[in-house]
C-alpha cells in the first residue's frame, strides 16, 4: 500500500515517485496503453524587454504546440482535429487580477477556432460566470487556459483547479488541500468536453507570501506554454516545473508547494488523466535556456 | 470591526483611493481571497477591510486590514510568512519589494503592490505608517512561545498557528494530517542555530488533552516511512535526526538535528508549562 507523502520522501529523493504513482488512464485517450502527450514550448521573444507579451510569437507558439500535439502540418488542420465547425466552444480563462490568462493567449485560441470554422457567436471566453454564460451552458467543447502559479491551499493552481468555477460552491472543494478537484471534470457541464489544456508558463509564480499574494519577486519570465489534451498530465508537468524552480530559488526544503495532492488524485481517484511521468510523453520545443525540466 | 473608512486618508502622497472600500467576514472572505480564505479561517479571523489606491501611473496598491480577534492570532498570521527586514511599523513588521506586512494589537495588515515595486515603495510605507496608530494598543504574543528554549532561537523565524495548512506552508511535514492538528491545537514552529555548525527545527504543539497528544504521537511515529519512528527517533538518509516526545498534553518534534544528542538537548530545554 502506498504511504502518504512525508518530509522523509524529500530526503530520500522519492517525492516525485510518491506524487507520480498512478493506476488510472486518461479519460479521453483512445487507448489505455497510449501515453498522454504534453508539449512544452518556449520562445525567447514571447515577452519583450519590458515583459510585455508578444502576441505574434505567442500565436506561433500555440500553433506549433497544437500541430505537434495532433501530428498535423498546419495550425488550422491541427485545430480541426480538436473542434468541429459546428461546436459551441467555451474558452475557460482565469481573471485573477495579478496574473490572469494573457489576452494574447485567449486571442490566439479564438483566432484558430474561427479558422477551424467555428462561428464567432459560438465562441465564449469567461471565468467567474461560466455557470450562467449561455455559450458555456450550451457548449459542446471547452478549451482550458490559465497561468501556472503556486497556491497556499491546493499547492498549485493549474488546469485542474481552473474548472472550480463550474461548481456551485468553490469552498466545498477546499477541504484536505483541495484533494477532490478532479471531480470538477465529471460535472455534467464539463464531462468529456475538454479538447485542449493550455497551462501558461510565460510568467509563472513559484512562491507566495501568504494566501492570495502576488509579488513580482516570485514570478519569472519562463516564456513558455504547456499544452495537452490531458489536464492531469499537463498539471503534472507544471508541478515539476514549479518544484524545479522552488528547489533552485528556495532550496530543497521548500521544493514542494503545499501538497498538490489533487493532481495525483485526479488520476487515481477520478480517472480524468495520468499523473504518472512514465505515462506522459513530454515533447519539448523551442528555446531551452533555463528550461529546468 | 472598527469602520476604518473615515479614519484612513483617501490620499497618501500622490496616490488616491479608488473604488469602494470593502469589508469581508468569515462567510464572504472567499469572495476576496478564494481558497486563501481557509488560511485566515484556520485562525480566529473576524473581518477584513480592503481599500485600493492608484498612483500617478495608474499602478495599484492594496491595503488589507485583518481583524484576527486577538493579538495572539494577529501574531500568528504575521509570523507564518515572515522573511523580509523589519520596517519599523506597528508592533512587528517586515518590508520587501512590493510587500509590507505588520501586526498591531489584534490586527494584521498587508499592503501589496500590483505593479512596479519601486514606484510604490514610498506610498506603501507611508500608508503603513499612517494606518498603524489607528489600530489601537499593542498586544502580547501567544504564551506558548515562552515554552521555547532560548539558546540559538531565531525569533524572526518563529511561527504560531493552529492547523496543518500553515504547518505545511511553513515546513512541509506530510501530505496527510499525521499530527492531527486542528483549530483546537496551538502550534509553534521554531528554528535554532546555536552555533555556526549546528541547526535544527522544533515543532511544539499543545493539544486540548493528554489523550489527543498521545494519539498524535503514535500517529506520527507510525506514519514516518519507511519504518516509522520506532523509538521516537530516527536518522534519515541525509544523516539528520528527527525526534518526537510527548508529555501530558504536549508534543514536541525536533527535525533536521545534526545528532541524536543535539535533538535530545533541544527536547530537554523545552519549558513545559506547570499544570
Amino acid at each position: 500500500m502506498k504511504h502518504a507523502l512525508t518530509r522523509r520522501d524529500f530526503i530520500r529523493g522519492t517525492t516525485l515517485a510518491v506524487l507520480g504513482t498512478a493506476v488510472g488512464f486518461p479519460q479521453e485517450s483512445a487507448s489505455p496503453a497510449k501515453k498522454s502527450r504534453v508539449i512544452l514550448i518556449r520562445h525567447p521573444d514571447a515577452l519583450d524587454e519590458n515583459s510585455q507579451f508578444n502576441e505574434k510569437v505567442i500565436r506561433q507558439m500555440l500553433d506549433e504546440a497544437v500541430m505537434k500535439l495532433t501530428d498535423q502540418g498546419d495550425p488550422i488542420a491541427a485545430f480541426r482535429k480538436l473542434v468541429k465547425a459546428e461546436d459551441i466552444v467555451g474558452i475557460k480563462s482565469n481573471v485573477w487580477s495579478y496574473l490572469p490568462t494573457p489576452p494574447e493567449v485567449e486571442k490566439a485560441v479564438k483566432l484558430r477556432l474561427l479558422d477551424a470554422g467555428v462561428k464567432e457567436e459560438n465562441i465564449g471566453i469567461d471565468d467567474h460566470n461560466v455557470r450562467t454564460n449561455p455559450i458555456f451552458i450550451k457548449s459542446t467543447a471547452l478549451i482550458n487556459a490559465r497561468p501556472l502559479r503556486t497556491h497556499y491551499l491546493a499547492g498549485m493552481s493549474g488546469c485542474i483547479k481552473n474548472y472550480i468555477m463550474f461548481d456551485v460552491s468553490q469552498p466545498a472543494h477546499h477541504p484536505d488541500n483541495c484533494a477532490d478537484l478532479g471531480t470538477l471534470f465529471n460535472l455534467p457541464q464539463v464531462k468529456g468536453k475538454t479538447r485542449l489544456n493550455i497551462l501558461c508558463v510565460l510568467t509563472p509564480q513559484y512562491y507566495g507570501r501568504g494566501p492570495h499574494n502576488f509579488n513580482r519577486r516570485y514570478v519569472w519570465n519562463y516564456k513558455g506554454l504547456i499544452v495537452g489534451q490531458d489536464p492531469v498530465a499537463v498539471d503534472t508537468i507544471g508541478l515539476r516545473l514549479l518544484m524545479a524552480k522552488r528547489r533552485k530559488e528556495l532550496g530543497p526544503a521548500q521544493e514542494l508547494p503545499p501538497v498538490p495532492k489533487h493532481i495525483q488524485l485526479a488520476d487515481t481517484r477520478y480517472g480524468i488523466g495520468t499523473s504518472d511521468p512514465a505515462k506522459i510523453d513530454l515533447i519539448k520545443l523551442g528555446w531551452t535556456d533555463g528550461i529546468l525540466i | 470591526m472598527i469602520d476604518f473608512g473615515p479614519a484612513i486618508p483617501k490620499k497618501i502622497l500622490d496616490w488616491q483611493a479608488t473604488g469602494r472600500d470593502m469589508v469581508y467576514d468569515r462567510k464572504t472572505l472567499f469572495d476576496y481571497t478564494d481558497g486563501g480564505a481557509e488560511v485566515y479561517l484556520a485562525f480566529d479571523f473576524k473581518q477584513a477591510f480592503v481599500r485600493k489606491y492608484k498612483g500617478p501611473a495608474q499602478e495599484e496598491i492594496a491595503l488589507d486590514i485583518y481583524d484576527m480577534g486577538s493579538p495572539e492570532e494577529a501574531y500568528g498570521i504575521f509570523s507564518c510568512d515572515r522573511q523580509d527586514p523589519d520596517a519599523g511599523i506597528g508592533q512587528e513588521s517586515e518590508y520587501g519589494p512590493g510587500l509590507l506586512r505588520f501586526r498591531q494589537g489584534r490586527y494584521f495588515v498587508s499592503i501589496t503592490a500590483a505593479g512596479d515595486e519601486q514606484k510604490s515603495e514610498k506610498a506603501i510605507l507611508e500608508l503603513g505608517r499612517t494606518v498603524a496608530p489607528l489600530l489601537g494598543p499593542p498586544g502580547a504574543p501567544p504564551a506558548i512561545l515562552k515554552c521555547l528554549p532560548e539558546n540559538g532561537l531565531k525569533n524572526e523565524r518563529t511561527s504560531y498557528f493552529h492547523g496543518v495548512i500553515n504547518l505545511n506552508n511553513r515546513f512541509f511535514v506530510a501530505g496527510e494530517n499525521i499530527l492531527n492538528l486542528d483549530a483546537r491545537t496551538d502550534c509553534v514552529f521554531a528554528e535554532y542555530a546555536p552555533s555556526a555548525t549546528e541547526s535544527a527545527k522544533l515543532l511544539f504543539i499543545c493539544y486540548p488533552d493528554e489523550g489527543l497528544a498521545q494519539a498524535a504521537y503514535r500517529s506520527f511515529c507510525a506514519s514516518y516511512p519507511p519504518k516509522g519512528l520506532p523509538a521516537g527517533a530516527a536518522q534519515a538518509e541525509n544523516r539528520m535526526w528527527t525526534m518526537i516526545r510527548a508529555k501530558k498534553r504536549y508534543v514536541a518534534v525536533v527535525f533536521d538535528a545534526p545528532s541524536k544528542e543535539f535533538a535530545e538537548r533541544l527536547h530537554s530545554a523545552v519549558r513545559y508549562p506547570q499544570e
